[in-house]
């Protein structure tokens, strides 16, 4: 592709031309092949990675599946980005992957499945680790696990559940005809009261024991007890607290409601990516695509360390301006994310139990039980306005780039839905048009286009607000912005046309259209990673 | 109900066990969930000769969740706030079983005050003081007790904010004659974490007067 050429020398002092060029070069684009949308998302390296992992055969893998051609990867980048390969899973499957394990090293152990499960659970499912202690220590491990009862007098019969007659449970202090249940340590207490006590357990995902002494309830104690499948509950969230602590390899897909967890197993090339100001994208199996460093969706032109900037700007002044933009906060004390739950500001750590205050971030405890005030967020609030030259420049200027992020969040949301009713136009393009599948591809082609071009412009402000407006670059940048912004809304109104009639006769337009926006997009990444590289767009704390 | 059987019933047992010198009681009868309990200094630590009075809240769940413990009285020490009372207490927290009572728990804090856990403090300052000099820290948990702990406290008496922080009074003189006020000399002593001054060390001397001067 000529274009592509002339790309490639955008490195010189005189890049700044080479935006303009591509400018002019709109005329030229003549209805493109959709096997080609892969070539000019540069940002899809991964995409075309992942296709390996990817078993599902819908149409948009088939058609990402064209591999990068080397021309346009050398044009794209200063230095290239190493290929992420990653899978993706769901905790269901991690825990069978740990089964499937288990299975194979239960021989090297000699004890039922079942104990080297909790051995497992124990060594957060680092088999390294538990290998090593096994074979270290296998006795004194069993007993400190709770495996085995430290008195040799512990009578496996005494283990399970007995009904008894005037029983006194130590625990709900009632005496009663009751079902109880003990571990060989002779701990018992009534069923009702080891239903509530594991009940509270089961989302915690630890190793659950007896109340009075370290004996560790298996799973098959659990099902026992609790009449149900409960450990099932319990292996969960000891995965899902696996993958919190494993969290530079493992992370859930942002998305609501989703469950899929990508795996990079080797995070060694995510600094380069930092260091050239690309973002590490990865896509689940639902093919939600977010950003494996910050956990954010696909936020090109802006780099992470600009996309967390501009989150926590947000964040600050959301309390003035009533805007929420972000739900989720690392944990202060282990760092793990945590999604908030309504407009609670009482945070609780799922994994280190710690609980802090949503605004300041500080601890808890001192917030009180009633009247609910933060004194904290106020002093930084005013701190901040006092070291900055011109807040309320400074604010207005955020204000403004806000409103436009914020604006295009919203079409984005209309967009998706406008997405949902594609497959109606399609299916009426076939009964009414006698057009075959394939051939009404091209709208499903189009709307994809369409979000992947109004996500680049959204987060394009947030470049734009950290960028030196006295720069020329900058400049250019907020003109292929606007170039975008226009290509982006022509393409929408164009899929707003319900008639089959109107759409065939119009098809050239669309292809037409989805181009410009496709180069517009790749014109406006590249230009806003440039800034990026030059040092013309960095965050700073205005 | 079985929680108020079981409160109940710990309170019989706390009434039946004299010795312990334990106390445990409703602040009001209608209302099971607030309680105030209290214990006796431990001998021969600096919190000898003093009755700490706990603040205890117990939540519906109870025993399956732990009860909610303070300090009413003011109390010196690395795992307990100087401030608000709070303590750090694994039983109180993550490591709660339901056989574990309101009296066991108060045992528990009798212990917290016999030995300390300064590697993992709730406040700070304090559980500096204790890891750099114990002798000066002793002094001022004495104090803190004598003061706040004791029938004859603290009532009507004017304390110096110095002496009540540990703070050697040489060193509040010091940077006095440099014509420093106290308060602020105090306070900035306290940010510091520092007790004593080393004559020789010109280096804190310094970052201390930079402190003040601002
Ligand atoms: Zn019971
Ligand atoms: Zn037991
Ligand atoms: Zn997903
Ligand atoms: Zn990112
Ligand atoms: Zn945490
Ligand atoms: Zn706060």
């Amino acid at each position: 592709m000529a274009s592509d050429e002339e790309y490639s020398e955008a490195e010189s002092d005189d890049s700044l031309y080479n935006y303009e060029s591509r400018n002019t070069s709109v005329d030229l684009i003549c209805p493109k092949n959709p096997n080609l949308t892969s070539d000019d998302s540069e940002f899809d390296i991964d995409e075309v990675d992942s296709s390996d992992y990817d078993e599902e055969d819908d149409i948009d893998n088939s058609l990402l599946a064209t591999p990068v051609s080397p021309s346009t990867k050398k044009a794209l980048s200063e230095g290239s980005v190493p290929n992420l390969k990653y899978e993706c899973l769901t905790t269901k499957e991690i825990y069978e992957k740990m089964l499937k394990r288990i299975n194979h090293l239960q021989p090297v152990f000699s004890i039922p499945p079942d104990d080297v499960l909790v051995l497992m659970q124990h060594y957060d499912w680092n088999e390294e680790r538990l290998l090593e202690a096994w074979t270290e220590k296998m006795d004194e491990l069993l007993q400190q696990i709770g495996l085995k009862s430290a008195e040799v007098n512990g009578s496996s019969d005494v283990r399970g559940i007995k009904h008894r007659n005037d029983f006194m449970c130590i625990i709900c202090c009632e005496e009663k005809n009751t079902d109880t249940f003990s571990l060989e340590c002779g701990h018992e207490y009534c069923l009702d009261c080891y239903r509530h006590y594991i009940q509270d357990k089961l989302h915690e995902g630890n190793i659950i024991t007896c109340m009075d002494c370290s004996l560790v309830l298996k799973n098959v104690d659990i099902d026992q007890i609790m009449g149900h499948a409960s450990s099932t509950k319990l292996m969960n969230s000891s995965i899902k607290s696996f993958v919190q602590k494993h969290h530079r390899n493992y992370k859930w897909c942002p998305y609501a409601d989703c469950k899929h967890i990508i795996h990079l197993k080797d995070t060694s090339s995510l600094a380069e990516y930092g260091r050239l100001h690309y973002s590490p994208f990865v896509k689940c199996s639902e093919g939600h695509r977010f950003c494996f460093s910050c956990g954010f969706e696909i936020h090109a032109p802006a780099d992470c360390n600009i996309t967390s900037a501009w989150v926590k700007k947000a964040k600050k002044e959301s309390e003035n301006l009533n805007w929420v933009l972000s739900h989720t906060k690392e944990c202060p004390k282990c760092s793990v994310s945590i999604e908030k739950n309504g407009g609670c500001n009482h945070m609780v750590c799922s994994n280190c139990k710690y609980q802090f205050c949503w605004i300041c971030e500080g601890d808890w405890a001192p917030h009180g039980k009633s009247f609910y005030e933060c004194t904290i967020y106020k002093n930084d609030d005013t701190k901040s306005k006092g070291a900055q030259e011109d807040p309320g420049k400074q604010l207005k200027k955020y204000t403004f780039y806000y409103r436009l992020f914020n604006e295009h969040e919203v079409s984005a949301k209309l967009d998706w839905k406008l997405g949902q009713t594609v497959g109606h136009k399609v299916k009426a393009l076939q009964d009414r048009m006698g057009v075959s599948w394939i051939e009404g591809l091209f709208l499903i082609e189009s709307i994809k286009t369409l979000n992947e071009g109004r996500t680049a412009l959204k987060w394009s402000f947030a470049v734009a607000f950290y960028s030196d407006a006295s720069h020329n670059l900058t400049k250019i940048f907020l003109d292929n912005q606007m170039l975008l912004a226009k290509a982006v809304e022509d393409l929408s109104e164009l899929l707003q046309i319900k008639e089959p009639e109107t759409i065939m006769k119009r098809k050239p337009e669309f292809y037409n259209k989805s181009g410009y926006v496709e180069n517009r997009r790749t014109a406006l990444m590249e230009c806003g990673r440039d800034l990026l590289c030059k040092g013309i767009c960095k965050p700073h704390d205005g | 109900m079985s929680r108020a059987k079981r409160i109940m019933k710990e309170l019989q047992a706390v009434k039946d066990d004299p010795e312990a010198r334990i106390e445990l009681e409703f602040v009001n009868e209608s209302d099971i969930h607030h309680l105030k309990g209290s214990f006796l200094g431990p001998p021969g630590t600096p919190y000898e000769g003093g009755q700490f009075i706990v603040d205890i809240e117990v939540p519906m769940e109870y025993p399956f969740k732990p009860p909610m413990m303070k300090f009413d009285t003011k109390v010196y020490h690395p795992n307990i706030s100087s401030v608000t009372g709070a303590i750090c207490l694994d039983i109180l927290k993550n490591a709660w079983s339901p056989v574990i009572t309101l009296k066991s728990a108060l045992i528990s804090l009798q212990a917290l005050l016999q030995s300390p856990e300064p590697n993992d403090p709730q406040d700070a300052e304090v559980a500096q003081h204790y890891l750099k000099d114990r002798e000066s820290f002793n002094k001022t948990a004495a104090l803190w007790t004598k003061l706040y702990a004791s029938p004859d406290g603290a009532i009507g008496k004017s304390v110096d904010e110095a002496e009540l922080y540990g703070i050697d009074s040489e060193a509040v003189k010091e940077f006095e004659s440099q014509g420093f006020e106290k308060d602020k000399i105090v306070e900035v002593l306290r940010r510091f974490g520092i007790k004593k001054l080393d004559p020789a060390d010109n280096a804190t001397i310094n970052r201390i007067i930079e402190e003040l001067l601002k």
